[in-house]
């Protein structure tokens, strides 16, 4: 008879200690910092031209826009953003130069209580945003013991994670689920794609963006966000965010 | 069967010829891009209709056409007393992509199962036409995020075919690479999800941790968790570097470790076998007529795979197994992924070991199959990928794709013909499909 749990603690799987302690090197890739100049002043021209989605502004970066490429780090710019970066406005996203984004201020929906449920739609992605998500629930972040759980129905869910860029056909799919979840709600947009439509914006049958759509709570930026910024996120909008400002 | 058994059957039929590759090419259309590969030839030879019958998959691309949603497989009729159709999605219940399916059943069998897909379409394929290559392959990653490294791979060996550009080895090497490793991943991920649909808890948890440290490993190596930046053309940002190699030469031997305890006991498990035993089966006729590929191809008994069949460098220099499976149901689909895990930790092994000195001329691309014209073929980890690109001048002017699911989905749907509505997880996972590959 095998024995799962026997191989199981033989293997001593490391789960993340996130949020008590800061996230490790091994939980925070390198895309998971938003890039930006080393210090303040007028972007390179360098930098500016060589951004695929036009995220780089000769004064900001538009943290909403990047699709995390790298390429502007090869003209000046660094990953130098914080890992826990997410907003409560889209417009938070664009970082004037070396500026850091200002401690969570969003008052948190404190009425969520302890434990949350969350459901994954899909408005257009690229599956790598739905993976991160899904990846939440994985030993090596185990979101349940945080009380985060997925649930597959909109009507026992407390937050909405919206991943991809809307498509027309999912605009109404969408809405549905938004409205059939009980108040009080929240929504989390997560990666480039619902901020701003990613790498696909001006594509036609896309809307640019979530806005007019449903109310967003919560903007993580990235293609894709990690899974500690997605964790970061959900912990935000259900009060229990204990990072430092 | 090994190797050189491969090698010694009649190149030329299985070559990419010219005028053999642009009859399957379609700029439209899902039926485009079909393999040509031996076993097909032979069913066709015995007489059957060319599957899918050309009426079918004429109604069937007026329907889709530019209207979307629309159906992944051709249209059949399934009438009976007292059925009854009840779409499940775009947002179903444990399948995290948007997509739907309309189920034909009257209570618990499944009579007809039709995906229907576009919910998600981007229109990527399409918005690619005057960028220039780096520009288009940073979009290519994100038409699959989870198999970005193979539809950057074929991408780049089809625009580099139309333009007759030539590669470095190591280049290809590093393709290679991030494919293999690509490769684990995904096959790891989709045991995982169907362990999971099985409730195996404590299993599939390990399973999806271990998919995670591979996710970590390519962030670590290439500078990116699914490899998006790390075969770009010209100066890409993520290079795999000496310490890179060496990082991944450390890591990779405790993770092949892990999977083979890890699985041996999943194929111990008397009752996770019965489960996706005879399971969403595909029969051999079948997925060869409607041209199936990958594993769900080889779950069937026939061993094609791109890697053996298409020369590029460097699989024509590795030692490369090629696993296949009888029954053709889940079951199968599982054992031929799991051997194909370990086929691919030999070869990052191999890889890694005889990495290329840098300098020495470029390989050659392969021939276009028109002036400016160039397919690309690589072995996803669903299955044959094909791209075709007409560029010129580093720029891109058109671009096709016919991908694994795009193949598959009709053999999903066939499967689940009689099946109970409960087995619909354990298959769907088993074929890898991603909405993503089709609604492009
Ligand atoms: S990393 Fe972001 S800001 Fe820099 S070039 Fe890429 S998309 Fe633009
Ligand atoms: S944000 Fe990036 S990773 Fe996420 S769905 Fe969009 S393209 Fe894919």
């Amino acid at each position: 008879m095998p024995s799962w749990i026997g191989q199981a603690a033989h293997r001593g799987i490391l789960t993340s200690r996130y949020p008590r302690a800061p996230a490790t090197e091994a939980e925070v890739p390198m895309t998971a910092r938003a890039p930006g100049p080393p210090a303040a002043g007028p972007l390179p021209a360098a930098a500016i031209s060589v951004c695929p989605v036009g995220a780089i502004g000769e004064r900001a970066v538009d943290q909403g826009r990047c699709i995390r490429c790298a390429r502007c780090l090869a003209h000046g710019l660094q990953p130098v953003g914080p890992v826990e970066l997410t907003v409560a406005r889209a417009e938070a996203l664009v970082a004037p130069p070396g500026a850091r984004d200002p401690p969570a201020p969003a008052p948190p929906l404190a009425s969520l209580g302890r434990s949350i449920h969350v459901f994954l739609v899909d408005v257009g992605s690229c599956n790598a945003c739905n993976l991160e998500v899904l990846g939440i629930a994985n030993p090596l972040y185990d979101a349940a013991r945080l009380g985060i759980f997925f649930t597959n129905s909109p009507r026992h869910a407390d937050v909405l994670l919206v991943v991809g860029v809307p498509t027309e056909e999912m605009v109404e799919p969408l809405r549905r689920a938004y409205e059939a979840m009980p108040a009080p709600k929240s929504v989390i947009a997560i990666g480039a794609c619902p901020i701003s439509g990613g790498a696909f914006r001006g594509n036609p049958g896309l809307r640019p963006s979530l806005d007019g759509l449903v109310p967003v709570d919560r903007f993580v930026p990235g293609c894709p966000p990690a899974p500690i910024q997605i964790l970061d996120a959900l912990l935000t909008v259900s009060g229990r965010n204990r990072r430092e400002g | 069967m090994t190797r050189s058994a491969w090698r010694e059957e009649p190149a030329d039929r299985f070559a990419l010829t010219p005028d053999r590759a642009l009859a399957y090419v379609a700029p439209e259309g899902a039926f485009a891009l079909y393999n040509d590969f031996a076993a097909r030839d032979s069913v066709l030879a015995t007489g059957l209709a060319p599957v899918p019958p050309a009426e079918v998959v004429a109604a069937w691309r007026d329907q889709g056409g530019e209207r979307r949603p629309h159906r992944l497989v051709p249209p059949d009729t399934v009438e009976g007393y007292g059925t009854f159709t009840f779409p499940y999605g775009p947002i179903s219940m444990g399948v995290p992509e948007s997509g739907r399916f309309d189920v034909v059943t009257y209570g618990e069998r499944v009579l007809e199962l039709t995906p229907i897909g576009g919910y998600k379409a981007r229109r990527t394929l399409p918005s690619l036409a005057g960028r220039p290559l780096a520009d288009a392959a940073l979009r290519i990653e994100r038409l699959a995020g989870n198999v970005a490294a193979a539809h950057v791979a074929a991408f780049l060996a089809a625009a580099e075919s139309a333009q007759g550009t030539g590669v470095p080895t190591r280049e290809l090497w590093t393709r290679a690479l991030a494919q293999e490793l690509q490769r684990i991943y995904n096959h790891v991920h989709v045991l995982g999800r169907i362990a999971e649909a099985a409730s195996q808890n404590v299993g599939s948890a390990e399973t999806h941790a271990l998919a995670e440290q591979i996710l970590r490993l390519q962030g670590h190596v290439f500078g990116h968790r699914w490899l998006f930046g790390a075969l770009l053309p010209g100066g890409p940002p993520r290079r795999l570097d000496l310490d890179g190699r060496r990082a991944l030469a450390a890591a990779l031997a405790p993770r092949s470790k892990e999977f083979e305890e890890l699985w041996e006991l999943f194929l111990d498990s008397r009752t996770f076998v019965d489960r996706i035993q005879g399971t969403c089966p595909v029969a051999r006729e079948l997925a060869v007529r409607w041209g199936a590929v990958g594993p769900t191809l080889r779950a069937c008994g026939v061993p094609w795979d791109d890697r053996l069949r298409v020369p590029v460098v460097p699989y024509t220099d590795l030692f490369l197994a090629l696993p296949h499976e009888r029954d053709g149901d889940a079951l199968a689909r599982v054992l031929v992924r799991v051997q194909e895990v370990r086929s691919s930790f030999l070869l990052l092994e191999q890889l890694l070991d005889r990495w290329p000195a840098d300098g020495g001329a470029p390989e050659e691309a392969a021939p276009p199959v028109a002036p400016g014209r160039g397919l690309g073929r690589v072995e996803a980890p669903s299955g044959d990928l094909v791209y075709d690109v007409r560029a010129r001048d580093g720029r891109i002017e058109a671009v096709a794709a016919r991908t694994p699911s795009d193949a598959n989905w009709p053999l999903f749907s066939f499967g689940m013909r009689d099946a109970v509505f409960t087995d619909f997880h354990f298959a769907f996972e088993s074929f890898g499909l991603v909405f993503a590959e089709t609604d492009r």
